[in-house]
Parts: C-alpha cells; structure tokens; sequence
C-alpha cells in the first residue's frame, strides 16, 4: 500500500487517474500480495453479491438499536442523503452535502493512497459526498454524537458514498458509523482528517445484508498532538473488507484502534490494517480479535510502517482470531517495516480454540460445557470492549456483540 | 453409606500409567490428606477424580455418595457435590467474578431442584462469604483470577468452595505459593467448613499445611500407590524423615 502525499489535483482528473488504473490493473486476484487471502472472482465476474448462507441480518433491527445512540443522524441510502437541517445543529458542526461540488472532493481526496483500488473505485463511482466539520466551541460539555447511517437497498446494484470528517484544531468529535446496507456492493469510503491537538471518538459497525460485498476504505490523517480512539465491528455481509490506513502527520499523536471480526456459515470477514507513522513521538495501539463459526474465513493483514526519520515511535499490535469449528479458517499477515532505529513495536498474532484450562476450571466449577464455551467466547470479545473511551459507544458495541452472541446459540 | 470410596484406582495420561490401584475411603465429615514426593501422581489423583479430559481410568472404579462417577463429565461431577480448588487456578480475561460466581451457584442450585438466587440477593451472600476470606470487593469487581497475586487466588478458590458447599472438597497443594498469613487465612478458611457432612481430601507435598488443617487420617502416595496410612503423626514422621525412607521401607 505506497502512500503518497499527492498535491491536489482537479476532480475531473482525479476520475480519469482512477479510470486509467482501474483499466489497467481491474479487480485484484490472489497473485496480488495484498488480496492472497480475499477472492475477487465474483466482481471480476461482473457479479456484486457473494454467497454466505448466513442467516440476513435485520437492517431494521440494526438501525433501530442504533437509535439508542444519542446524537444527529446522517441517512446515506445509495445517492439519497437526508442531512438534519443546519439550524438544528449545534455550534461547532456543520454537516454539507459536497457531491456536486467538485473543489470540495478533490481537496478531500489529497492524503488517499495512490494507485489503490479503493479509493479508485470511489473516485470513479461515488453516489454521494458529505463533509462534516466539527469545530473547537467554548462549552465545557462534549459535542454530541453524529451518527451516520449507511443504507442502500439495491440488490443488483452498488453504493459508493463518500464522508470527509474534519475534526479542526482543538475540538472533539464524536462520530458513529453503522453500515447496514442490503445493496449488492457497498464500498463506502470514509476520511478523518484530525488536526492538531483535536481528538476523534469513532466507532464503526458493518452489519450488511447476508449476500453484500463490503469493500470498505477508512482514513485516518493525524495532525500533531492529535488523538483517535476507534473501535469497529464486521459482522454481516457475504464477503467483507474492512481497509484501516492511518497516517501521522505531526508528532505526538496517539492512535489507539481495534476491530473485531465475527463470522459464521460461509463468511468471509478480512480486516487490512496499514499504519504510517512518518513523524517521530507518536503511538500506535491495535487489538483485533475474531471469532469463526461453521465454515467462517477471517484475514487480518496489519502493517506497521516506521520511517526512517520516526524515532521514538510506539507502535503494538495484537491480533487473536477464536476458531470454534474445524472448518473455520484465519489467516493472519502482520508485518512490521521498521526503518528508524529508536522505536517500541511489538506485534503479535495466534489463533486457536477455546483454551482447554480455561473450559475445565469452568466446568469443575458446574458449568455445562455449553454454557462454559458461550462464556468464553463472550468473555474474548468483551474484553476488547475496554478500549473504547465513550461511555455511550461502549455500550452501544456491547450491546451488538451480545445480539450476534445469543444469534449465534 | 461412605462419601468417596476410591477401589483399585488404576489412571493413565496417554500411554503413560500414573496410578496403580489405590483404594482410599472418606466418610462425611473426616478429612484425608495424600502427601507425597513429586512424580507420585497426587495432582494426578486431583485430576481423575474431577474428571479432568485427558485422564483416563484404566481400571477400577471411584463412587460418589455410592454411585460411580467414571461416566460423569467433570460439571456433572461438580454439580453432584465435588469440589477441586487448584494448585494454579486460571484467569479468565473478561468473565467478571460476580457472573461467573452465580453461574457455578445456579448450576449446583438447579441441579439439587432449588431456585436460582437472584442477583440482589447473591451480592450479599458473596459480600458476606468474602468478607471471611479478606476478600474485599475489588477483587469481585475484576475478571476471574486477573491480576490476583498467588495468595488472592488461593482465596478465592475457598471463597468458590464456601458458596457452593461441596459434599467433597479436594483441595490440591492449596498451600503452594503462599506466605505464613496467608496460609493462616485460607486453612481457617477451609476449617470453617469442617465438620457437618464435607468431607476433604487435602493434597500436600509439606507437612505445614497439616499444622493449620489438622487432617483425620494421613496417607503417603508414592509411585502411584498408597504406601503407608495412618493418623496426623505420620506427616510429622515425614517432615522428620523425608519420604526417603517410607519409600524404600515400602
């Protein structure tokens, strides 16, 4: 994944750019390094859907539990986009529609990684585009949360929306993402921009529909002093993708990020994850975890770049997938290129079953072992759940992971 | 009828062949200590008789309150009255005390036909149980073992056996790891639980557990077998002498 610190290049030619790559390169197949372990074949073949036999996850039961969540909602449905009018906002967020307005996406599009197929197909494709920008008030209290809501109902068909976050220097944001689409193809395409001393609470649910690809592309840019705290969950689509590319522009930023993938029946869940720390004194924390059920896939390829001039760099990541049947599979690539030579970077990656001490200690106590096995699974997952910072998005992931627990029973 | 009768108890893991025909019987309310050398399969006794996976009973039989329990999986054997606290209980990131506390107490409340305790009522009953242990309610507050030193764990597993009153508690090498006070506040732990109808097989490599525990009847395990039987006077014989002796003697 070369990123490059492109200058900003007109709308139009942003499009022809990606033409030009999409026509010479098309759908990746598994002789690209970067898609060894996620088969294209099937948009190769001109079709969007994926099989997974998994049972269809209810978008209205998704969107309604995400009601829970307190804040302004952002409704993306395709190229329909209902924004809450600007005189309900408060002070410090201004949330515009910018699809028509070509300076807006181009400026937007600076940080993106060259030659990529995900921001290419955006480029060629987008069915909508939304800036947010979330401002430093003088109210002592939080902003509150802005919610954004991406649907599409379109079966045959494939939704490419687009959201720049710009988080301005000094303010906090807090900004949800629940991806519940039942289109064919969803490939949303999210940027943060997080500027100087500004910190971004995030959180990120794919729960699409049973047959929906899911090629999904989030970018994190973080200015000096900045903080992100971001937590996502896969758990619906047929084949899901969930691209991370975090870049540090100024030093001292702190990147704390997890994910958690849940797959049963035929899923395939894959979580590529590319941190950039170009600037010295910043930190980066990751925890994924999975857990495959039946003939469930997951793939986690995390990299970690340290550049020669990013002394004192903090980089850790671990990633843990939970088998719970013999023919569920995970495949995990991490990698660290380190280039600078006073650094902390750690990784790690395992996968395995449920630990044979741990069911036995449960069982000797007179815990059936069902009961034993659904504790601890439950217990892998929640145990991530620390991470996030937001009280009310704690418990709003929470709240996800025990439906798809008691779903999976 | 007796408690635990244990009859020419033969175990192996794998191809490996630990215990060759022990016979031991506890009536309701005695306590058994097994010491013995390292390597004479006293953890392994633990582990057969909690019906631990990978041990397997060669020969013999082990009945519960008269009934066998060599076609019982380890929670059904919990669930009908034994208990195993360990030499190294486990953490469990992320399973929270109070939740799993309640899921044990349920499944052996279930079991006997009585209504599960409801939450409210559980916390007080815990707070209580705990208080005795010096257990305070941090500890309950944390996941399951995390973080505890070697002296909270040991704690906690005589707090896990006061809540769910076994009819058999075997409690295995209880004393390894802890400091004088804290072996002071487990033993009275499990004395508190003395007397009634617990019986308790308790598992030891020292005599100085038995200073605090002061066992009914005292057997040597060596080699798989039991060697020699007799009152508390014989692990002051062993703390005097070593095994050494009993072994060749035997």
């Amino acid at each position: 994944m070369p990123h490059k610190l492109s200058e900003i290049i007109s709308w139009p030619e942003q499009r022809e750019k990606a033409k030009t790559y999409f026509d010479s390169y098309g759908w990746p197949d598994n002789r690209n390094e970067a898609w060894k372990y996620t088969s294209l074949a099937h948009l190769k073949e001109g079709k969007f859907t994926a099989s997974s036999d998994s049972a269809p996850i209810d978008s209205a039961q998704v969107i309604d539990s995400a009601a829970q969540l307190e804040g302004f909602y952002v409704e993306i449905s395709g190229s329909a986009v209902q924004l809450p009018p600007q005189d309900a906002l408060p002070n410090g967020i201004s949330i515009t529609d910018i699809t028509a307005d070509d300076n807006a996406r181009a400026a937007a599009f600076t940080h993106l990684a060259d030659n990529h197929l995900l921001p290419a197909l955006s480029a060629m494709h987008q069915t909508s585009a939304i800036a947010i920008d979330i401002e430093k008030t003088d109210s002592a209290a939080p902003l509150p949360a802005v919610i954004l809501n991406l649907t599409g109902s379109n079966k045959e068909g494939a939704c490419y929306p687009f959201v720049i976050v710009r988080v301005h220097k000094g303010a906090e944001a807090r900004i949800a993402e629940i991806h519940s689409s039942h289109a064919g193809l969803s490939c949303p395409l999210m940027v943060y921009e997080v500027a100087d001393d500004a910190k971004l609470q995030h959180i990120r649910l794919q729960a699409e529909a049973s047959y929906t690809t899911h090629l999904g592309l989030n970018q994190m840019q973080m200015g000096k002093n900045s903080q992100i705290n971001s937590f996502a969950i896969s758990m619906g689509g047929a084949l899901s993708r969930l691209e991370t590319h975090s870049l540090f522009l100024g030093s001292d930023a702190e990147l704390a990020q997890s994910a958690i993938y849940l797959g049963r029946d035929r899923q395939h869940h894959d979580i590529t994850s590319f941190v950039a720390h170009e600037i010295r004194d910043c930190a980066s924390r990751q925890l994924i975890r999975g857990v495959l059920d039946d003939k469930a896939r997951g793939v986690f390829q995390g990299k970690v770049r340290v550049a020669p001039d990013a002394q004192k760099t903090d980089g850790q990541q671990m990633s843990r997938a939970l088998l719970l049947s013999r023919d569920a599979e995970a495949d995990a690539k991490p990698e660290l290129e380190i280039f600078a030579d006073d650094v902390v970077c750690s990784h790690g990656a395992t996968v395995g079953e449920l630990d044979e001490n741990l069911m036995f200690y449960l069982k000797s106590r007179g815990i059936a072992e069902e009961d034993a096995r659904n504790m601890l699974i439950d217990a892998f997952l929640v145990d991530t759940l620390d991470e996030i910072e937001d009280p009310d998005f704690a418990a709003f992931m929470t709240s996800q992971i025990n439906r798809w627990s008691l779903a999976r029973r | 009828m007796n408690l635990l009768e244990i009859k020419n108890l033969h175990a192996s893991i794998g191809d490996t062949k630990i215990l060759h025909g022990i016979n031991l019987t506890i009536n309701r309310g005695e306590v058994h200590a097994i010491m013995g050398p390292n390597g004479s399969g006293k953890s392994t006794l633990s582990y057969v008789l909690s019906g631990r996976d990978g041990y397997e009973v060669t020969d013999g039989e082990i009945l519960l309150d008269g009934e066998s329990v060599l076609e019982m999986e380890a929670d059904e054997r919990a669930r009908a009255g034994m208990f195993l606290a360990f030499q190294y209980p486990v953490e469990l990131p992320g399973v929270t005390g109070m939740s799993f506390l309640r899921a044990a107490v349920n499944a052996r409340r279930r079991e006997a036909g009585q209504d599960e305790v409801d939450q409210l009522e559980f916390v007080k009953l815990v707070r209580a149980a705990a208080a005795d242990l010096g257990v305070d309610n941090e500890m309950l507050k944390r996941a399951v073992n995390v973080g505890f030193s070697g002296g909270e764990k040991k704690r906690y597993e005589i707090l896990q056996m006061s809540l769910l009153k076994p009819s058999l508690a075997v409690l295995d090498e209880t004393d390894s790891g802890l400091d004088v006070d804290a072996l002071k506040i487990v033993s009275d732990g499990v004395n508190a639980q003395r007397g009634g109808d617990c019986g308790m097989l308790v598992i030891t490599h020292y005599q100085r557990l038995l200073s605090h525990i002061v066992p009914d009847f005292v057997h040597i395990l060596a080699g798989g077998r039991i060697i020699k039987s007799g009152d508390k006077s014989l692990a002051l014989e062993v703390e005097e002498n070593g095994y050494a002796g009993l072994v060749d003697a035997a």
